[in-house]
């Protein structure tokens, strides 16, 4: 390739990741967010500063893995860790104005004995369809017509009016009626409410009807409380806990509460409640324990089978090959499903065929054993495939050598082909460690994290950290994003912890080449 | 060092990425309800559904006037009266299938790219609340009195009213007609019948119905139901249910959880039937007896089982059995794009009764508008049928609060029902787990 060429390649290619976040940059800006704009600023001038110039040279082999690793390791740690300081969940998704604005608008009651009205939307003769005064052309049941605006309602003479069958207006004498999609167009029409004399507002429902209705609630900002006038005596509700509370019953509360920061609660719930302070030492030991046997067990399967497979002397190997690849080429979504069938106590295949009648769901043991019967039959294949590739590359002199030696099997198995066969395999057993100890699928699909114990549904005999965590944020009672993010940093925590002793091992690997 | 660390960093990628390869594909991608060469021509005012790839969201196309979310099922009979609204109204409008509508609406609302209606069971509405998603839908009174009253109560929280409901559904007593020429009237006639057919070898257990090793709620509430003061939470003088009035381990609830007991004892309730099997032992004739709702039916007729409905039997010392009745309805969002539009659709629409009716073919839930409802009943046996097992029952609890029963409640019934704990003391610890839950929520 010829120098120009090279050069007007590499241009294409500054100019095109500059475009890109450009764009990122402008949906970012629409998005109102400053300070991403900023950081995607400073990263295009980061990144023509590394390519353009000849400054940095080992830079331009590190930065796009140092983009990647920001956008899809740093930030989603740091989004966590900072999510883990607040209240974040159900019922706390949204500001304290959003909260109290919501709350006064959901208190809309119709008034009693109040007609319905027809409606049409329009704005008077002569103004913008876009931007005019909105005015609401009304019929009450009797087929008296009104016209409504900011100021109230005022009758409309019947002169040159013209309804439809139900009593809508569809041609008023100084007046411009907007069609469906110019009312939709104006959204303070959700806002408008048209006075009237006792203190409520003629409000429009959807295109065509209204109604006169009144809010219960209202907010004292000077004292920062709300007030529900639709009891007896009214009602006052003071912050507490993020959340609007009565004052005078703590068990009364508007289910609309909002965000706050909440310091170091999140964590200080983890260490000192005791079901989860309790529960989380017992994940955590099945957490390891489901992770090491699984990567053994599957090691070992697949391993065995490997070293049959190798011997030059069976015959068919490539048939008995893709057999023992299969129960990895299927879903693990069905197989896991498949297996749950198999185990069920009066039902299952298992049971019925061995004549047994173990609870496999439903005891603390019988789950275990079911969830690490299945990860194996889900897992040998890869181990197998692996080990096969990697025997394959022990060079056959090795072996010769060692059997003129006068190694028996066993020995060489030991002292030549191990060695050598785990230098491939090791940073593969740990990745498999790594992917097991997360291993959500699996139990989700299995046993859900059960059986539960006693009166505790938060914790699962079969539970790893991953399932617990997921249960405190998406499902079983109210989701709270907040905790679920505190036990995810301590989670991080401790397999990060876990790794380094992982990776002195891969290096001491290394040292036998 | 450096080298065998990165190479293992990506090895460590590799393999994930090829374990969960074995766990990407969905098993529940729903089925196209189009061709695929059309779907694009539904940005336009007619066509069909846009269906998502997976169970991704679907993603809010900003062009049109009105954007509706609805489960696959739903999508084609929503579909063809959102066209009519359309054009009836010179707009354009877009219904698009979510595979899991509440968790979607609520995510993508929270980012603002949500729809402006969408379609869904009551019993979502105390959560849409509390995370302020949902608008009120202001039915007038005449309209409101079209429907079944019970219907229009379930879509009301704090006495607000936000929405428009289009089907009413509960469980019933499921029977197979050769085995069990008329359904019995109480629990102990059904054992006794079921019993006998076992002994005679033409059964092989008494009934079938969903228990599962974490338990079910929505499927045990009837049996503490049958009893006074027996179910979950107690209700307000407005008639919302009260979260600081448990009812879990009342004397009534405990009658009930006793039955529950008794059941599992001799084996006519099992922790080993679930959701996967539940219809599959009905089907397959081993049980005369099946507890399940409208959506079994489908399966029940393919099976060539000539099956009847009937309401839940009665317990001894205690009254009938009552189910939770769930209301399915049209939601608009508070944070609609299109509001008055989607106020329009569906105040004006949905209590149609061509529009029920449509809704009622491709669910098969009785309809909630009374005049769609009668219509229905007087040809279809079935509906009939549902809509009597459900008389007596109660919409489940739209409030927060509930979400901290379903795991607790469910997981004692099932315990109660193993034998693994006595109906009493476990549902006093239920109690205690709910309540404290409720607490911290």
């Amino acid at each position: 390739m010829t120098k120009p060429i090279a050069l007007a390649i590499k241009w294409v290619l500054i100019v095109a990741t500059l475009a890109g976040i450009l764009w990122i940059a402008a949906k970012l800006a629409a998005a109102g967010n400053v300070t991403a704009v900023v950081v995607a600023g400073l990263v295009g001038m980061g990144v023509l500063a590394v390519y353009a110039t000849r400054r940095a040279v080992p830079l331009k082999y590190l930065v796009p893995g140092l983009i990647f690793m920001a956008l899809f390791q740093l930030f989603p740690v740091l989004y966590t860790a900072n999510l883990s300081l607040t209240n974040y969940g159900d019922g706390h998704l949204n500001t304290k104005e959003e909260s109290i604005s919501d709350i006064i608008a959901q208190s809309v009651r119709e008034v009693p004995n109040t007609p319905r009205y027809k409606m049409s939307v329009a704005t008077k003769e002569g103004d913008s369809a876009d931007t005019g005064d909105l005015v609401l052309l009304l019929t009450k049941p009797d087929g008296s017509t009104f016209v409504g605006d900011k100021s109230g309602l005022k009758p409309l003479g019947a002169a040159g009016i013209e309804k439809t069958p139900v009593g809508k207006i569809t041609k008023a004498p100084g007046y411009t009626i907007l069609n469906a999609r110019q009312v939709n167009a104006r959204k303070e029409l959700q806002k408008l409410a048209v006075p009237t004399s006792d203190g409520g507002g003629v409000k429009p429902v959807g295109l065509s009807e209204a109604f006169e209705g009144k809010s219960t609630v209202t907010y004292d900002a000077k004292a920062d409380r709300l007030t529900d006038s639709s009891t007896q005596p009214p009602t006052v509700y003071e912050p507490r806990d993020a959340r609007w509370v009565s004052t005078k019953d703590a068990t009364q509360s508007f289910p609309q509460g909002w965000k706050e920061n909440i310091g170091f609660s999140n964590y200080t719930r983890i260490l000192t409640d005791d079901t989860i302070r309790s529960g989380f030492i017992k994940i955590f030991i099945w957490n390891v324990v489901f992770a090491v046997v699984s990567v053994l067990s599957t090691f070992l399967l697949g391993m065995l089978i490997a070293l049959l497979f190798n011997d030059p002397r069976l015959r068919g190997k490539g048939i008995y090959r893709s057999l023992l690849i299969l129960p990895y080429a299927l879903p693990g979504f069905v197989t896991a499903l498949v297996w749950k069938g198999m185990f069920n106590q009066d039902y299952g295949i298992i049971n019925q065929t061995l004549g047994l009648g173990i609870d496999w769901l439903g005891t603390d043991f019988g789950a275990k054993a079911a969830i690490l019967i299945t990860n194996l039959w889900l897992g040998f294949p890869y181990m197998f495939i692996v080990c096969t590739g990697a025997l394959q590359s022990i060079p056959q002199d090795v072996r010769e050598a060692a059997t003129i030696d006068g190694a028996n099997a066993f020995r060489t198995l030991r002292s030549i082909i191990m060695p050598l066969l785990l230098v491939a395999v090791g940073p593969l057993l740990l990745a498999s460690f790594a992917f097991n100890f997360n291993n959500f699928g699996l139990i989700y699909l299995l046993t859900k994290g059960g059986p539960f114990n006693g009166a505790d549904t938060s914790i699962g005999s079969s539970d790893l950290l991953i399932t617990y965590a997921y249960r405190l944020a998406f499902s079983g009672t109210a989701p709270n994003y907040g905790f679920a993010a505190a036990v995810s940093v301590v989670i991080f925590l401790l397999v990060a912890l876990m790794s380094i002793p992982g990776f002195r091992r891969t290096k001491a690997l290394e040292e036998v080449n | 060092m450096h080298k065998r660390a990165l190479g293992a960093a990506a090895v460590t990628g590799v393999a994930a990425l090829a374990l969960s390869a074995c766990g990407g594909s969905s098993p529940t991608t729903p089925s196209n309800t189009g061709g695929a060469g059309t779907s694009k021509a539904a940005a336009t005012t007619t066509g069909t559904p846009e269906t998502p790839s997976g169970t991704a969201a679907p993603v809010r196309d900003a062009n049109v006037d009105l954007v509706i979310w609805t489960d696959a099922d739903r999508s084609k009979a929503v579909q063809k009266y959102a066209d009519q609204f359309a054009s009836e109204n010179g707009i354009t409008v877009k219904v698009q299938i979510a595979t899991d509508t509440r968790t979607q609406f609520k995510d993508a609302t929270k980012v603002g790219k949500g729809p402006d209606v969408i379609v869904g069971a009551h019993d979502w509405l105390g959560e849409l609340v509390q995370n302020s998603t949902v608008a009120p839908v202001n039915l007038s009174a005449d309209v409101a009195a079209k429907f079944l009253p019970t219907a229009i109560a379930a879509t009301k929280f704090n006495g607000q009213s936000y929405g428009v409901p289009y089907a009413v559904e509960n469980i019933g007593l499921m029977y197979n007609k050769d085995l069990v020429p008329n359904p019995p009237k109480t629990m102990d006639e059904l054992v006794a019948t079921g019993e006998k057919l076992v002994k005679e070898g033409k059964a092989k257990q008494v009934m079938s119905q969903f228990v599962s090793k974490v338990g079910n709620a929505y499927f045990a509430y009837p049996y503490l139901a049958a009893f006074p003061d027996g179910g979950i939470f107690a209700t307000k003088g407005n008639g919302d249910y009260d979260p600081n009035k448990l009812l879990v381990n009342s004397a009534g609830s405990v009658k009930g959880g006793e039955v529950l007991a008794a059941l599992g004892k001799q084996k006519v309730l099992s922790t080993n039937v679930d959701d996967t099997n539940q219809d599959a032992i009905f089907d397959s004739k081993a049980a005369p007896f099946m507890i399940s709702g409208p959506w079994s039916v489908a399966k029940a007729k393919a099976a060539g089982i000539n099956y009847g409905i009937a309401p839940l039997p009665s317990l001894a010392g205690g009254g009938a059995m009552k189910p939770f009745l769930g209301v399915q309805m049209f939601y608009v969002s508070s944070k609609a794009k299109n509001a008055a539009l989607a106020q329009e659709f569906v105040t004006n629409y949905i209590p149609r009764k061509d529009v029920q009716l449509a809704l009622f073919e491709v669910g098969k839930r009785p309809p909630a508008l009374k005049e769609a409802y009668d219509e229905v009943s007087a040809t279809d046996p079935d509906v009939k049928a549902w809509y009597e097992a459900g008389v007596d029952g109660k919409p489940m609890p739209n409030i927060p609060a509930m979400n901290s029963v379903w795991g607790p409640f469910g997981q004692a019934t099932a315990d109660i029902i193993s034998g693994k704990a006595g109906a009493k003391e476990r549902l006093d610890a239920a109690a205690k787990e709910i309540a404290a839950n409720i607490a911290k929520g």
